[in-house]
């Protein structure tokens, strides 16, 4: 690169000619040696010096002490366990609700980033207002109302819009001689409360969808608005990307347990109870030894399946049995599969999300004839949750003999693929658990919803942020759904469970 | 003096040598003796106007309440930070307690400073101490940021008063102040002068703090653990007005003109500052901000160079140190409870803390100036020599009296009434030592109320 030559010659020609030209020369050279030199690399120079100004400025994030990326703040008001679509939405709720800009310090910490075992993406998407329970209904309707003007509620300035691919086709019940005066009563609580629901005999059931069988089918119920499916992922990602850009820090990494002060107190009855607050969360780093206390206020529990699980580190259920320390928090993962299935003859583009009396349930996936198909398992025939493996031959011999009863369309099946997912079940009486724990005060509970967490999700979301920050209930009145209830063994029995 | 300064300085090895079990004891009643005999300063009863003098320290009317409230804020941080320090390894506390201390001695000897150069290197060596305990001991990952504002608002302001100083010692020959309040105004015409004169002011300034130059001081106390906030609150941005006051002796033609944009300045934050007050949701920001608001009324009080005004300043400026103090002390007793700072999660606290809302009650009408506390004797002395200055500051020291009582009322409300939250039903109780704190803190501010010319300054 350095023209030696050059340099050389203009050395011999000076010694040759010891002439002011000479040097002058040498000089011209010499300057456009070093010029080229410094000049070709001032870009690197002047873009490296660039970066470090601007690294330096207030508002860049260069600090000279390394600190591991993805770690939680040290200190935040409020840590929810659990990153799913119930987690995202109390922390959307709870960044709606403060009165003023980062009032609460939000934190969602959640153990998969890829999401591979987590309830809310495995599941059908369903969303239905035929419940028996009225505050199950009321939840459902506020939901469905969110997600019909989601772009109200969650566009991001600059994002593209969100599109759930709501698909309203309705939920068809039938029910069996037997079962036929419970659905009359559920239909009219329902109309109560205020869904759109009809009740179909055989024959309407015939005319409106000519494809069923009605044998066995004494009386149905159809969801005429607000009710049918939609994608969950959407969902989630929608309220994670308002949330984030609201203000709510996400962390990736396992709660493994909490640091708590405790104190006894003495009941009016004179018992000695101890009454723990949580001070600090602990939070493992994924893929690492590195584990951060996050000191909090509040914390909120909705770690779907692994609810207990999270209650139990806290010591919800160490205690002797039948006292109020003793009861653990009912809730545990249940395996469920879903079998998508193409059956290019089927019920068509305008069929509902089908539930029938036997138990197993489908609906219309897309625009191509494809299908998903379930039925929840009986108590004894629990499948094993240490996996999420598919069991076909749950399909063969318990989905399809009823399901092509049921359709007939459906005996001439392919099973294209198949998924499964855990409930998180709710042991005690299949419904959603809220509200704090009275032994635990600031540990609130949004879980144990049983398969039906989704499509109530924005609305739970909601009533959760107004406990934590209004102290009760202001829109809809869940106290039906408190934890206490647990406590006080009176179960909130749900009878529509799918 | 060396009577409460060797004592001070005594209590190193007081620390060092006691047994862990005593460690908190010893140094509280230690600490407290040293305050109660600093009592005796009060009878000042020489004719030279300089009491308890040797060549390098002394004090005055003016630096009396000031070394006071520096010894009796002592014995208050240590029991303030028992609690929170309990945790630590003993090598830690005994370390931490040793940076209190050697702040307490770096800060008597700066108000009993009878050189302006000794008092000037007591002054930029309080930093050090401080900066230690917000960054070490601090709440958060922002304390790193925290301490960084504070020290070098304060360093880059104070080097040219360095320069000023040593240019006043060339052209006066000397800085003591026992003999400076004798020397002939000097010539003050030229530009150099008045640059010179920003110089001499402006690292008070950036302490009291004004308005334009405050950015530190809620970082620093949001930051800070519970004794930092309380120092930084109770005494070092009184070192600030406190040099205000001596040096402006010899800077005076000039301070006439000169101080008229920093004295709007210094008003015009005190309404931002209040108003700020209204929109926080962190308790320590909203006290730090309130912090800033009553400092801003003193900075106008000591530039007006009025007897009224300076005497409303040091007024305003021990009862602001002992009720912002006990504001701090309170805040962090929620603090250690709910873990969070954020008053949305903590309200309603009256039902389950009855005598503490009694506490947050005065406190809170203590600041907002409610006759006959001697936060209202400061303001109504301050304001009504503003008046006199220029009827038009009424309106703007008017206003910010009516927004120091809507965030005063404001922060008593959301914190004390409303409905309990059932999260913070399980708290626990008040100790008899965050009382006994507290009572310290509000005691001194009610018996001022009965005998205030004590610390009316020179002019009583």
């Amino acid at each position: 690169m350095l023209p030696v030559p050059c340099v050389l010659r203009s050395i011999s020609t000076c010694l040759r000619f010891p002439k002011l030209v000479a040097i002058n020369k040498l000089l011209s050279q010499y300057t456009v040696l070093l010029s080229f030199f410094l000049f070709s690399e001032l870009d690197s120079h002047l873009r490296a010096f660039r970066e470090k100004a601007a690294a330096a400025m207030p508002g860049s994030d260069w600090t000279p002490f390394h600190l591991t990326p993805g770690l939680p703040p040290e200190r935040a008001d409020i840590v929810i366990v659990g990153g799913g679509v119930m987690g995202w939405s109390v922390a959307y709720w709870l960044k709606r609700k403060e009165q003023v800009r980062n009032a609460v310090r939000v934190v969602v910490v959640e153990k998969d980033p890829t999401y591979s075992q987590a309830s809310t993406v495995l599941s059908a998407g369903g969303i239905r207002q035929q419940f028996s329970l009225p505050e199950n209904i009321q939840l459902s309707l506020a939901s469905a109302d969110f997600l019909k003007n989601i772009n109200e509620h969650l566009n991001v300035v600059n994002e593209d819009p969100v599109d759930l691919q709501f698909n309203h086709s309705g939920y068809l019940f039938t029910a069996s001689e037997n079962a036929a005066h419970i659905m009359e009563a559920n239909h009219k609580t329902q109309m109560c409360v205020g869904a759109k629901v009809i009740l179909l005999s055989p024959a309407q059931i015939k005319e409106r969808f000519p494809w069923m069988n009605t044998d066995g089918v004494v009386l149905a119920s159809y969801g005429l608005e607000n009710e049918g499916w939609f994608d969950p992922w959407t969902l989630l990602n929608a309220l994670r990307r308002k949330a984030i850009s609201m203000g709510v820090h996400q962390c990736f990494g396992e709660v493994t347990g909490f640091k708590s002060s405790s104190h006894k107190v003495e009941t009016g009855d004179g018992d000695l109870l101890r009454l723990k607050r949580i001070t600090h969360v602990n939070v493992q780093m994924p893929n690492s030894l590195e584990k951060q206390p996050v000191e909090c206020a509040i914390v909120v529990n909705t770690a779907g399946a692994n609810s207990g699980r999270v209650a139990e580190m806290i010591g919800i259920g160490h205690g002797p049995k039948d006292s109020m320390p003793g009861i653990p928090v009912p809730v545990e993962p249940r395996k469920r599969y879903i079998y998508v299935v193409h059956c290019p003859d089927g019920p068509g583009l305008d069929s509902p999300f089908l539930i029938d009396y036997s138990g197993v349930y489908f609906r219309r996936e897309g625009l191509g004839g494809n299908y998903i198909t379930g039925m929840s398992p009986e108590e004894s025939e629990e499948p094993d949750i240490s996996t999420l493996d598919v069991d076909h031959d749950f399909f063969h011999n318990n989905v399809w003999p009823r399901l092509a009863h049921r359709v007939p369309a459906f005996e001439s099946l392919k099973v294209s693929s198949a998924w499964a997912g855990y409930y998180d079940y709710n042991t005690f009486d299949q419904n959603g658990i809220l509200g704090a724990h009275p032994l635990v005060n600031n540990m609130y509970f949004a879980t144990g919803f049983s398969g039906h967490g989704l499509q109530q999700s924005p609305a739970v979301g909601r009533a959760v942020a107004e406990l934590i920050l209004d102290g009760r209930y202001t829109t809809l009145d869940l106290s039906a759904l408190d934890l206490k209830r647990i406590l006080y063994q009176e179960p909130m029995l749900e009878r529509n469970i799918v | 003096m060396l009577k409460i300064l060797i004592p001070t300085i005594m209590l190193f090895p007081t620390i060092w040598l006691t047994p862990q079990k005593w460690l908190w004891t010893t140094t509280t009643s230690h600490s407290l003796i040293i305050a109660t005999f600093s009592l005796t300063w009060f009878n000042l009863n020489t004719g030279t106007g300089w009491y308890t003098s040797n060549e390098y320290l002394a004090i005055d009317p003016l630096s009396t309440p000031f070394l006071i409230l520096t010894c009796w804020l002592l014995p208050l941080m240590i029991l303030a930070s028992q609690n929170h320090m309990s945790s630590e390894p003993i090598k830690r506390q005994q370390v931490y307690l040793s940076l209190m201390v050697s702040l307490q001695m770096l800060l008597i000897m700066a108000f009993g400073a009878t050189e302006l150069i000794m008092f000037y290197i007591m002054f930029e060596a309080t930093l050090i101490p401080t900066l230690m305990i917000i960054t070490r001991w601090g709440n958060q990952t922002e304390r790193l940021n925290a301490g960084i504002y504070f020290l070098f608002y304060t360093l880059m302001a104070s080097l040219p008063l360095l320069v000023a100083l040593l240019s006043l010692q060339v052209t006066t020959g000397t800085l003591s102040m026992l003999i400076l309040c004798y020397s002939d105004p000097m010539p003050f015409f030229t530009w150099s002068d008045k640059i010179g004169w920003m110089g001499g002011l402006m690292a008070f300034m950036v302490k009291i703090p004004l308005y334009g130059v405050h950015l530190w001081m809620p970082k620093a106390h949001v930051g800070g653990p519970n004794a930092g906030s309380m120092v930084l609150a109770a005494i070092l941005l009184k070192l600030g007005g406190y040099g205000m006051m001596r040096i402006t002796i010899l800077l005076d033609p000039l301070t006439k003109e000169m101080a008229y944009p920093f004295i709007i300045l210094a008003l015009w934050g005190v309404i931002m500052t209040g108003s700020i007050c209204l929109r926080q949701t962190d308790l320590k920001s909203l006290i730090a901000y309130s912090s800033v608001s009553h400092m801003g009324l003193v900075a106008a009080g000591i530039l007006i160079q009025t007897p009224w005004g300076f005497t409303g300043a040091i007024i305003l400026m021990i009862a602001h140190g002992l009720v912002s103090s006990a504001l701090f002390c309170l805040a962090n007793t929620t603090y250690e409870r709910t873990h969070s700072r954020t008053m949305v999660l903590a309200r309603g606290l009256q039902m389950i803390f009855p005598l503490t809302a009694t506490w947050w009650f005065i406190t809170n009408l203590a600041n907002l100036a409610l006759p006959p506390l001697p936060n209202l004797m400061g303001e109504i002395m301050i304001i009504t020599t503003m008046f006199n200055w220029s009827p038009y500051t009424l309106i703007l020291t008017g206003l910010g009296t009516l927004i120091t009582a809507s965030y005063s009322l404001y922060m008593f409300l959301m914190t004390q009434r409303g409905p309990t939250p059932s999260h913070i039903m399980g708290l626990t109780p008040f100790h008899t030592r965050e009382h006994l704190l507290i009572t310290m803190h509000l005691m001194p501010v009610l018996l001022l109320i009965t005998k205030p010319e004590i610390m009316w300054g020179w002019h009583f």
